[in-house]
């Protein structure tokens, strides 16, 4: 059996579900892709390739060259090349800030010919390879200082070229890998800090900074007199806590009138009041909601959908994609939307759990927060749960690089996790 | 120890496990309970909103007034409605569609010249099919299909409107015109500017913009439904408000004049390959303006109607010698010096502080006197005059300006007239050589039209009136509000003064600067303008000519400015440039009126015996021009054609009737009358010569072959 080619696999090993979901959004995006752009004026067909639906159907094709050539590489391959493939796309993204053209204030797009490619999508998949690579090596412990710093390098440098390209959604993408570092030993308290410092943020907008200290100071004397030991070290813990967390209050306060541009504060303003800056991104929210509102239970039918059709929503085929599911298939068919990412993420999470090797491990949890991340925060945006970051749904958004980075993000570990059992074990 | 330490890590990281799948859920619940709020909960509420956005009360657009030329029928701009033709695909029976189809679809593509017939019916035909299933399906049709976004004018319209299923009109052909306005100049270029545009962000220029608020009218509202392709279809409700149309203006344009105008400046543009010219001709006594022309040079080298210069900022210069005429009025008012005086203007340079002022003469004009110092403009004379009386007061002479008019705008009806710019002696910028520079026409800026009322007042018998261009503003036939130039000083300057200062300015054509304009039909009084134009602080050797007057002289009717800004080659002076162009507008509008002209002198041209040329023609006509001019004849009754001979003081008809078959005899006869005879013979003619005919190629009475060629020679 071992002296077998090692990238020849079995079928039976391939993860089937994890390949069937995939193909069930795929195709689910085209027909919305579609959708989004069909003008009942003109009788257009799905495979007019001057469309966007006709583009895409391009890039799947080109996409299943791709989960070929994934397939037959031999699998030692991604571990082996780990840092070459991180430090590849690092040079791309200096490169991109250099040549790229401003395309809607972004400079992130490399123009080939008629073709466009985006280096911060292919970022995600060297990142989590470099990750991976670095976490799974014998004798790295996430306590030590120099596990850290290097975690910090590995994930910091990429998300910064991304940030000076003006990519803030794709930047804050990046976040997503606290998910995995949390799964192999972040402390809790990052974890709890960052919820706070989001919980923070968004009471600092709803309700007056004063108040908010009083409350903080109101429940901070309150635990101290419930405590049952009124040790010192207690009192002094919940005291630096509400502290901190005034502290946080007032960091806030300045990150949003100060760091903050406005354009993005008005994002996050719009979330809390429907009514604010109604011209700007206010009215994308209000379109993205009235298109998917108005598609009640079982939507209006396929390509009977009318505020996508008549423009009213922007980006209608590429970040809002979600509007034109919702307004179509209605609540059945976002949910059925809703349900497929989730049972593509539970069966990733559960695949990385079976994996002997970490490399392969960190590998499946940094797709599953990728593939998370996007997804809440995308479908979020449309929804207004979310501040509007555009960032792309994957597998559902138009879009090349979008589709290929999340097509061979997935299936390097479709293909890691067939051969699991050849993989050196090793325990924790 | 270390097995609890191992199972330790073992829950820790179940643990964590777990927390990351309960994030990963949390998050996703958190989505589907907020889609399900907002296509369930809020259901209703979005829906609505997606409704109101295909249902909405519009603005409908009120047409927008004409502008009319003075004659209050020539249209200068108006707006001509046009239509987007589009159809309710669900409104025509089976029977009526499928009997026009054809012929419609066939009409459609010869009209449109963009699809092929059969691209025409499957376009008519598919959404009748799909409307079909709609209709099974409980779906909603589609109820408005665009056939064309060209848009078609109103005879198009008309035309659509008898072709196949269209002509059972709107509740049953589906035929439905949407309406839009596009605004036109029926004649083009001519005084665009002054007509002037208006452009979507509510800015523009000349009358348009001027009197936006008397044209525009009031928009209305109706309700409209949102189609397919970004367009609105039009609901016929009864709660639609109705749009008020806009008034008509009525301008004091005179198109002839403004046409002689333009051509005329355009012309001399382009020989002196100038920067831009401008031309503006005023009725003396009501100030309306008859013609404003304003052509600038576009980088391609030709001249367009892109500023108005007579007007605007960028027209207001140094005027030069033509403020001399305020100058001399000043000084003639103030002293004792008369016309007749003498002046030395020495050799036609003088020093004065660290500047030179010279005159055109090379060597300057010596001993004159003060009417020829006008006449011929010299500089010099005007310094030593003002130097002489406005030195120690030259407060005064600003008060005089003042007095004239001068120092303020005019008040004039298009917006953006631009403000004079004139120096008071107490102002910052004021030296030594500001009120000697200021007589001769620098150091003040000054548009041509202000200029223009200032002449103006000296023709209209020192009463200086406002210019306007626009007289009145109608609703159709009501006048709403009519306007006449206000008066800006009843009396410029004392009758005696007048008279000298209009002797002065027929002087300037009769023997001045502007000799090379003077004529023996009219006379012509004006002042010719030349001023170097000031670059970086020094005068350059680029001009700005002029020439600003009124004609005729003894009865003024019109004044006229003509302004050529940066003429290059030789001749650079006003009187070389601008006069001619002031001659030429002047010689055509003295043609055209017939009031101007002198009386004749009676001649007496039937001298005794000698008949008026009366040979061959006609027989009715030529009989009704010898009876009207008294003339006796006699000879023939009920004849078409005749040849007279005269016999004594009296005509006696000859039958020239011609005989079927046969070349007539066309000789004696006008070109017109002999083409009518031979051409009904089936003759083709050629000819030669004016006059009457002499010869005949084809002699009269021979065989007349249909096709044959005749040739004619014509003789006075």
């Amino acid at each position: 059996m071992y002296a077998r080619n090692k990238s020849e696999i079995p079928s039976s090993r391939i993860d089937w579900l994890t390949v069937g979901i995939y193909a069930a959004c795929v195709i689910m995006g085209w027909l919305n892709i579609f959708a989004a752009v069909y003008d009942p004026e003109a009788n257009q067909s799905l495979f007019d390739f001057s469309l966007n639906a006709g583009k895409q159907l391009i890039w799947i094709g080109s996409s299943l060259v791709l989960v070929i050539v994934i397939m037959v590489i031999d699998f030692k391959f991604y571990e082996a090349f780990a840092y070459l493939i991180w430090g590849m796309f690092l040079i791309a993204l200096v490169a991109v800030i250099f040549l790229a053209r401003d395309v809607n204030g972004a400079k992130s797009w490399f123009e080939i010919g008629s073709i466009r490619v985006q280096p911060s999508e292919f970022a995600k998949f060297g990142t989590a390879l470099a990750l991976a690579k670095f976490m799974g090596t014998a004798g790295v412990k996430f306590e030590q200082l120099r596990t850290k710093l290097i975690c910090g390098v590995l994930l910091g440098v990429p998300a910064i070229l991304i940030l000076l390209q003006n990519d803030t959604g794709s930047t804050l993408v990046f976040a997503s890998f606290v998910l995995v570092l949390y799964r192999e030993g972040l402390p809790s308290w990052v974890l709890v800090l960052g919820v706070t410092a989001v919980a923070v943020l968004v009471l600092t907008l709803i309700v007056d900074k004063m108040i908010l200290f009083g409350v903080i100071g109101a429940i901070a004397v309150l635990i101290i007199f419930r405590l049952r030991r009124k040790n010192f070290q207690s009192i002094a813990v919940v005291t630096g806590g509400a502290l901190l967390v005034a502290g946080m209050i007032t960091g806030v306060d300045f990150f949003i009138n100060k760091v903050l541009q406005a354009h993005q504060r008005n994002r996050i303003m719009v979330l809390l009041d429907d009514q604010a800056d109604k011209k700007g991104v206010g009215w994308q929210v209000m379109q993205s909601k009235i298109a998917i509102g108005s598609g009640g239970l079982i939507g209006k039918g396929f390509l009977q959908g009318t505020q996508t059709k008549f423009d009213y929503v922007p980006e209608q085929s590429t970040d809002f994609i979600f509007c034109t599911i919702g307004e179509e298939h209605g609540l059945l068919g976002s949910s059925v939307v809703v349900a497929l990412f989730v049972a593509l993420m539970c069966r990733l999470v559960m695949l990385a759990e079976r994996q002997k090797d970490r490399f392969a491990r960190i590998y499946g949890y940094s797709v599953a927060s990728i593939l998370f991340f996007h997804f809440f925060i995308n479908i979020g945006m449309t929804v207004g749960l979310i501040p509007v970051i555009g960032i792309p749904l994957p597998f559902f958004s138009y879009g090349g690089s979008s589709l290929w980075s999340f097509t061979i993000l997935l299936f390097i570990f479709i293909k890691l996790d067939a051969h699991r059992t050849e993989m050196l074990g090793r325990m924790n | 120890m270390q097995s609890i330490f191992a199972v330790n890590i073992k829950k820790s990281i179940l643990l964590r496990v777990r927390v990351a799948f309960l994030v990963m859920v949390l998050g996703a619940f958190a989505i589907v309970w907020r889609i399900a709020d907002l296509q369930w909960m809020e259901g209703s509420k979005w829906h609505k909103a997606a409704q109101d956005k295909m249902v909405r009360y519009r603005q409908v657009k009120a047409t927008r007034g004409n502008i009319y030329a003075g004659d209050g029928k020539s249209l200068m701009a108006t707006s001509l409605p046009f239509y987007k033709l589009a159809i309710d695909p669900t409104i025509p029976e089976k029977k009526v569609f499928e009997k026009g189809v054809d012929s419609l679809s066939i009409l459609l593509s010869r009209f449109f010249g963009d699809r092929t017939p059969t691209e025409y019916k499957r376009r008519l035909k598919d959404v009748r099919v799909a409307n079909e299933e709609a209709r099974r399906k409980g779906r909603r049709e589609r109820e408005y299909l665009v056939i064309n976004h060209k848009l078609v004018n109103y005879q198009e319209k008309k035309m659509m409107e008898s072709w196949p299923i269209f002509r059972h009109g709107r509740m049953g052909g589906g035929l439905i015109f949407e309406r839009m306005d596009l605004r036109y100049q029926p004649f083009r270029h001519l005084a665009r500017r002054t007509i002037g545009f208006m452009n979507q962000g509510n800015e523009g220029a000349g009358l348009e913009y001027s009197f936006n608020g008397q044209l525009s009218g009031k928009d209305g509202e109706a309700l409209f439904q949102r189609i397919a392709g970004g367009g609105w279809k039009p609901i016929r409700t009864a709660t639609e408000v109705p749009s008020e149309p806009g008034y008509d203006i009525l301008t004091t344009i005179d198109i002839n004049m403004q046409d002689v105008a333009e051509a005329s400046l355009a012309r001399h543009l382009a020989d002196h390959q100038a920067n831009y010219g401008c031309v503006v001709v005023m009725e003396v006594a009501t100030g309306e303006i008859k013609a404003m022309a304003n052509l600038g040079r576009l980088p391609s080298g030709q001249y367009a109607e892109t500023y108005n210069y007579a007007v605007g900022q960028q027209g207001r210069t140094e005027p030069g010698s033509t403020f001399k005429l305020a100058s001399i009025i000043a000084l003639l008012e103030e002293t004792q010096i008369d016309p007749r005086d003498s002046i030395n203007t020495g050799n036609g340079v003088l020093q004065y502080y660290d500047r030179e002022m010279r005159d055109s003469k090379n060597g300057g004009f010596g001993k004159i006197t003060i009417q020829q110092a006008f006449e011929f403009s010299s500089n010099v004379a005007f310094v030593k005059l003002m130097r002489d009386h406005f030195n120690t007061k030259p407060q005064r002479y600003f008060e005089y300006l003042e007095s004239f008019g001068l120092t303020r705008p005019l008040g004039f009806q298009m917006l953006g007239e631009a403000v004079p710019v004139i120096r008071r002696p107490n102002d910052p910028g004021w030296s030594g050589i500001s009120l000697p520079w200021m007589s001769v026409g620098y150091e003040t800026r000054i548009s041509p039209l202000h200029i223009l009322s200032f002449y103006n007042a000296i023709a209209n018998n020192g009463t200086m009136i406002q210019p306007i261009i626009v007289k009145e503003i109608r609703m159709e036939d009501r006048v709403i509000d009519s306007f006449r130039g206000k008066v800006i000083n009843e009396k410029v300057c004392s009758g005696e003064t007048l008279k000298k200062v209009r002797k002065m300015l027929e002087g300037v054509v009769s023997h001045g600067t502007a000799k090379n304009i003077a004529n023996n039909d009219y006379k012509i009084a004006g002042k010719t303008g030349t001023s170097q134009k000031l670059k970086n602080g020094r005068y350059t050797k680029s001009y700005y000519t002029s020439f600003v007057g009124y004609f005729p002289a003894d009865q003024p009717k019109y004044s006229c400015i003509v302004v050529i800004d940066d003429p290059k080659g030789i001749r650079q002076y006003g009187a070389d440039v601008a006069a001619p162009v002031f001659k030429e507008i002047a010689d055509k509008v003295y043609a055209q009126d017939i009031q101007m002209h002198k009386r004749m002198a009676a001649t007496k041209w039937d001298q005794e015996g000698v008949f008026p040329t009366i040979r061959a023609g006609h027989f009715s006509e030529l009989r009704y021009l010898c009876n009207e001019l008294g003339i006796s004849n006699h000879g023939l009754h009920d004849q078409d054609w005749v040849v007279a001979r005269t016999s004594n003081n009296s005509v006696q008809w000859h039958s020239r009737q011609p005989r079927p078959g046969q070349v007539p005899d066309v000789s004696g006869m006008l070109l017109r009358d002999a083409l009518y005879v031979l051409e009904n013979r089936g003759l083709r003619v050629s000819f030669a010569g004016r006059g009457r005919v002499v010869y005949q190629s084809q002699p009269p009475g021979s065989q007349a072959l249909k096709g044959s060629s005749i040739t004619l020679k014509l003789a006075e």
